[in-house]
């Protein structure tokens, strides 16, 4: 059966990382995104991620398999959680198996990072006096011709956690 | 006269105040791109944010000089925020 990589449900770290399996792994990169209580000086209550499930769901299998490829590490785990959201609240894990600890870290860092970049998922931001906004993110049109590749067409992405 | 269906998410789903936007397209209708003009003109409160926004058609993004999916439905993705 394909394993889930969204979930309305909170998410488990501990069934992820597969420790019972991968004996030719030596190192174990984890990074676990939690929802923060602030943003961009605003305070926040509790947030929701909506997503295009489909696509959403294709794309961060692409993540784990160009990874995998990328890095040449057996495993690679993602899940993104989808709903409401309190402050704490597992949003993201990415679960990296290698060999040694240098692939393990960097691998970890780049599924990570090529999922909050391209899957097609929204967060949106409840915040204590009562308002809410969509956080803004990165454009993923690959055909604005105007606007070279290299080029960064998003905000501030690294301040999202 | 066949009609479009564009669905909406994120923050364009809360500029439209509704998930979806059925417009009746005529036969010049032909490509995404021209799909999306259609949406900006009887949506005047979406056109600018369209610029930044990925369509996508199934599990498959759709580019503008796409031919309009089959089935008339192009989902509209905004910029993302995942993570």
């Amino acid at each position: 059966m394909e394993r889930a990589v969204l979930s309305h449900e909170p998410v488990s770290v501990e069934p992820l990382l597969e420790l019972d399996a991968h004996p030719e792994c030596g190192g174990l990169a984890l990074f676990v995104g939690t929802v923060r209580d602030h943003h961009e000086g605003r305070s926040v209550r509790h947030l929701k991620y909506t997503a295009h499930e489909p696509l959403a769901a294709k794309v961060i299998r692409d993540v784990e398999a160009a990874t995998r490829e990328k890095y040449g590490v057996p495993y690679v785990r993602i899940v993104h959680r989808l709903g409401d959201l309190s402050i704490g609240d597992v949003a993201i894990v990415c679960v990296v198996r290698a060999p040694h600890r240098a692939e393990a870290f960097d691998a970890c860092r780049y599924a990570v990072d090529a999922v909050k970049h391209g899957a097609p998922i929204w967060k949106e931001e409840f915040y204590t006096d009562g308002s809410s906004a969509f956080v803004e993110g990165c454009c993923i049109r690959d055909d604005l011709d105007d606007t070279p590749p290299s080029s960064h067409r998003h905000h501030s992405h690294t301040s999202h956690g | 006269m066949t009609s479009i269906v564009f669905e909406l998410f994120a923050s364009l789903e809360s500029l439209a105040g509704a998930r979806t936007c059925e417009i009746d397209a005529g036969e010049d209708i032909r490509t995404v791109g021209d799909a999306l003009a259609l949406l900006a003109r009887e949506r005047p409160t979406l056109a600018s944010a369209l610029e930044r926004c990925a369509c996508a058609s199934g599990d498959t993004i759709v580019r503008r000089a796409d031919p309009l999916p089959a089935d008339g439905r192009i989902a509209v993705l905004p910029p993302v925020a995942g993570g």
